[in-house]
């Protein structure tokens, strides 16, 4: 029951914790290029879950603060925000460099599949 | 002048490797006899395919319990963790409580996220802009097209595939096009302006102008951009963005972190909308980039 | 509100699980797709507009833009089989 309980407390890290889990587990496991890095991306969200849930707080406002004094808890942090909003982006720039790369793997060698691809690496160094 | 012209074209040939100045000649750049490019792999052959084979054959039970057992170890930490969403969990400290209570008098902004990632922590979000430079030029050396990397037969794919294009227009994405791209354009450049006092900023309003040039130029072709933003305008552009950051950081570092009070009043965001401008600058061009190079190699 | 984010958590753990097992690479990328809108969504239960926006705009929109680009150019979308 106490268990349970923790798991309902903290449902957003555990379920960025099975997220990335999957990712990496698509990562290492898909023999596909291109679910590679879509297991990349997921890892990458569920990072940034992790992040941004630490920073909310029940019941308060979006930080863009209002005119005069401020009360601090009545908006959320904002810099795991910030932190997540640069990650996002770097995101997309890996996961389209490593597309330029699965590209250029396909120019030279006809597949995106791993196996494949070993098999006619081989092939070519006989 | 004639001679100082005649000792630079000496020079410009010299630097291409035409002409060696005999009189002085302080250091020589002979050509050697040319190594071989690619040194022949000498590696024992069955040994190496054994490796690789044992290796694919072991690698996806180790990571299989790499992951589960990293899983364990993430999800007891996280069930340790304090509990989601409350006011005294530690991460709520004072940072937070000094950016939010003082943006406003300190940077201009009343969005404490913008305020914080373009001012307090400009340096971070100036190294990430680089990032985005980085991979985009990056980007470009794997996908440009260029005599060295293209054969004939490319060519006249990429030929057959814009003729065909032009063949047959599609009228629902144009008028789409049409309609939509002037007021998402207008859209991007709200965000990009209004990104200290509401949601919004350089990343999201870049990459909303971003989207309506990639909405442009898959419509009506990149014949139809390049007009008005070819690649001299594009490389412009983007390398004026990040200068204009860095010139700008400096200055606020320099003078002490004041802000840009002076020149202009924290109303309009002070030093926040110029440093607005520029990464959405860079984030468009981009975001522009990437479309550009995945889809026909060049700009 | 805690039903609606418990409902979009579930609905992230199922896209998550589903995208990598689909058979053709284009169902792969579009419920990917809908997993980023997921998560656009749950920015906003978590009072991030900024985060929202961003990922809607970059997370969703350009990723999935690359993504079909790229699934393109190595033939696995009908009709670019042969040329």
């Amino acid at each position: 029951m106490d268990l349970i309980q923790r798991i309902l407390e903290n449902r957003f890290s555990v379920t960025a914790v099975i997220l990335f889990g999957i990712g990496f587990a698509n990562l290492m496991l898909q023999y596909n290029l291109v679910k590679k890095v879509v297991g990349f991306n997921i890892m990458d969200s569920a990072v940034f879950l992790l992040l941004a849930s630490q920073g909310y707080i029940e019941g308060a406002m979006p930080p863009i603060v209002a005119e005069g004094a401020v009360e601090a808890t009545a908006y959320i942090n904002p810099i795991p925000s910030g932190l997540v909003l640069t990650g996002i982006v770097v995101s997309v720039s890996v996961s389209a460099f490593s597309l330029a790369l699965i590209q250029r793997i396909y120019h030279k060698y006809g597949t995106v599949d791993l196996r494949e691809l070993v098999m006619r690496t081989e092939k070519e160094e006989d | 002048m004639s001679k100082k012209e005649s000792a630079w074209t000496r020079f410009a040939a010299w630097v291409n490797g035409e002409h060696e100045p005999a009189e002085s000649r302080l250091f020589s750049m002979g050509m050697g006899p040319r190594k071989e490019r690619r040194p022949e792999i000498t590696l024992p052959k069955r040994e190496e395919k054994q490796r690789l084979h044992g290796f694919l054959s072991w690698y996806p039970v180790a990571s299989a319990v790499i992951g589960v057992i990293l899983v364990g170890i993430l999800l007891a930490t996280v069930l340790a963790m304090p509990s989601f969403g409350q006011v005294e969990n530690p991460t709520n400290n004072e940072v937070p409580a000094h950016y939010l209570q003082h943006t406003r008098e300190e940077t201009g902004a009343s969005n404490a996220v913008a305020g914080m990632i373009l001012n307090y922590r400009g340096f971070d979000t100036f190294g990430e802009s680089c990032v985005l430079f980085l991979a985009v030029s990056c980007v470009f050396i794997l996908l440009l097209r260029d005599e060295n990397n293209t054969s004939q037969k490319d060519l006249e794919q990429a030929q057959r595939r814009e003729q065909r294009r032009k063949r047959r227009q599609d009228v629902i994405l144009q008028e789409a096009a049409r309609l939509l791209s002037p007021f998402i354009l207008l859209f991007g450049a709200y965000m990009l302006l209004g990104g200290h006092h509401s949601p919004g900023g350089g990343f999201s309003g870049g990459a909303v102008l971003g989207g309506a040039l990639i909405l442009y130029a898959s419509a009506f072709g990149q014949d139809a951009i390049r007009r008005f933003f070819n690649e001299k305008v594009y490389n412009t552009v983007r390398v004026i963005g990040l200068m204009l950051y860095a010139v700008l950081f400096g200055y606020y570092i320099f003078t002490g972190a004041n802000g840009l009070e002076n020149h202009i009043p924290l109303d309009y965001g002070g030093l926040i909308l110029p440093i607005d401008i520029a990464v959405g600058l860079v984030v468009a061009c981009t975001m522009y980039g990437f479309y550009a190079m995945f889809t026909r190699g060049e700009l | 509100m805690t039903l609606l984010e418990d409902i979009l958590l579930l609905g992230l753990i199922v896209t998550a699980v589903a995208a990598p097992l689909c058979k053709r690479l284009m169902a792969t990328v579009i419920v990917y797709m809908s997993f980023g809108l997921l998560m656009a969504v749950l920015w906003v239960l978590l009072e991030s507009p900024d985060l929202a926006v961003t990922e809607a705009a970059v997370g969703v929109g350009v990723t999935t833009i690359l993504f079909f680009l790229t699934l393109r150019r190595i033939h696995e979308l009908k009709g670019t089989k042969d040329e």
